[in-house]
């Protein structure tokens, strides 16, 4: 594992715990808490973070079978003749 | 044909928890996880039709074939419900595979690079099974996957363990997991094409930890952080390198070592009856690669029934250390490949997809038709790319969905 990958892998770590525990104590004033009831407007079809799991899927693998990059939104890739 | 550098567990953990992971919230319209155990048994099909554009004759070797992959995939996806806690996944994926395939690349005229494509037309099936088993708490969920993905030249066992914590009323969710491949190729035709290995292993490990947090009623935030790990043999025994004059076979690092963080964006507009949907992907790894990805959608709903989306796509990659289109002499360390896949290149695509839900007795329907056009290239890479691969792809992909739930 080269010293580059190490140390971005760790920084992007770092990072993302260091946003996580910034919005817990420091951020609360960006957040606006809403309750289960408050709700119908986050449960929108529009709003969901993948609307269909299939086109998903399918997508990731397209790209993950085109693509160098590895890892994100969507869902199982698998074995493709797609080269 | 099979190419190594495609293959992909069945039912990758992190993949797929990525999506779940973050409908951590009640009611959640999405056909990834909800937060509670299914009600309804759910049988979904999908049909998907995948055509790449002919690759340019001036790019291919004299009497190569220019024509390449045309795909067809059938999906089924079914929901269970076992009990008030507990609801079972299952997916079955059936892909028929034609076309010629890029080999190897080699100088041409004047040294520029021609690409020699696969001498004959192949047909290959791939079928692919995974499922899950989802259990739910009041404060969470775990579910367990697995999968197996089988080509006549390939398979592949996999499984995961994920889970999901909620906080704060489920303002906000940590999820985080952990999956494995174990994979086994045994490339065809390896009398005709000696370089080919007979029998080769691979090994792939994922773990991954992401946050979604409500903004407010109106936006959702969610980022992920994944580490994947490769190692055996992961080169791509169907493809060769123009090394010092000579054809070698691809040769690959036998670990490959990666990262990647996804942030998503969702924000309802309630004046246009519409969200925006906005992601973005960093993705490093110890071959050299570093990719960016981002990706804009607008989801705009019609009488609450249907959902028009049109959605645009960037891809950026930097190339392997080890890659060239064709090296003058051998490598140092032995490594090489001309495989576009590790070559420096962008890809710009978009999209447009119409989905629609509604009930007829006591069915709940869905439906979903879509279009993407994806073309790459090296003008749309962040960087000036010297010496483009001649074996870059363009495509599109057509697909329709149908699901009742009763």
């Amino acid at each position: 594992m080269s010293t580059r990958w190490r140390g971005l892998a760790r920084g992007a770590s770092l990072l993302l715990c260091s946003a996580v525990a910034l919005c817990s104590l420091g951020c609360k004033s960006l957040l606006t808490p809403v309750s289960p009831w408050e709700r119908e407007t986050l449960s929108r079809p529009d709003m969901a973070w993948e609307s269909d799991r299939m086109l998903s899927s399918i997508r990731s693998h397209v790209f993950y079978s085109k693509e160098a990059a590895r890892g994100g939104a969507g869902g199982s890739g698998g074995g493709c003749g797609c080269n | 044909m099979a190419a190594t550098e495609g293959k992909r567990k069945a039912g990758s953990t992190a993949l797929r928890a990525l999506t779940s992971g973050a409908l951590a919230l009640p009611g959640l319209a999405g056909s990834a996880r909800a937060d509670s155990a299914a009600e309804l048994f759910a049988l979904e099909y999908a049909f998907s039709w995948y055509q790449e554009d002919d690759i340019d004759s001036s790019l291919v070797a004299p009497g190569s074939a220019t024509e390449r992959m045309k795909i067809q995939s059938h999906q089924i996806h079914i929901d269970k419900p076992w009990s008030g806690r507990v609801d079972l996944d299952f997916d079955l994926m059936q892909e028929v595979m034609s076309g010629a395939s890029p080999i190897f690349v080699e100088p041409g005229p004047g040294g520029k690079p021609q690409q020699v494509m696969s001498g004959a037309t192949i047909q290959e099936q791939r079928t692919d099974i995974s499922s899950a088993v989802n259990f739910y708490f009041d404060t969470g969920r775990i579910t367990g996957t697995g999968g197996v993905s089988t080509e006549n030249d390939y398979l592949a066992l996999s499984g995961g363990l994920e889970g999901v914590k909620h906080f704060n009323q489920k303002n906000t969710s940590l999820s985080m997991g952990a999956g494995f491949s174990l994979d086994t190729i045994k490339p065809v035709d390896t009398d005709e094409f000696p370089l080919r290995p007979e029998k080769e292993n691979r090994e792939g490990y994922d773990v991954f930890v992401g946050i979604s947090q409500i903004i407010n009623e109106f936006a959702i935030v969610e980022s992920t952080v994944s580490y994947q790990r490769g190692s055996g043999y992961l080169s791509d025994p169907y493809k060769e390198v123009f090394v010092g004059g000579n054809r070698v076979a691809d040769s690959r690092p036998e670990a490959r070592n990666g990262f990647s963080w996804l942030t998503r964006y969702r924000h309802h507009v309630d004046l246009l009856k519409g969200s925006v949907h906005a992601d973005y992907r960093l993705y490093l790894d110890d071959w050299g690669i570093t990719s960016h990805t981002l990706e804009l959608a607008w989801a705009q709903s019609l009488w609450d029934v249907v959902q028009i989306i049109p959605s645009v796509r960037y891809y950026t990659q930097s190339q392997a250390n080890f890659y060239a289109p064709y090296f003058d002499q051998a490598t140092d360390d032995g490594y090489a490949s001309s495989d576009y896949r590790l070559s420096p290149f962008g890809a710009i695509s978009w999209g447009v997809r119409a989905e629609t839900q509604f009930p007829t007795g006591q069915i709940q329907w869905r439906g979903r038709i879509s279009y993407e056009r994806y073309d790459s290239g090296a003008s749309y890479a962040i960087g000036k790319v010297a010496t483009p691969n001649p074996g870059l792809v363009s495509f599109n992909v057509i697909s329709f969905s149908l699901m009742g739930a009763f």
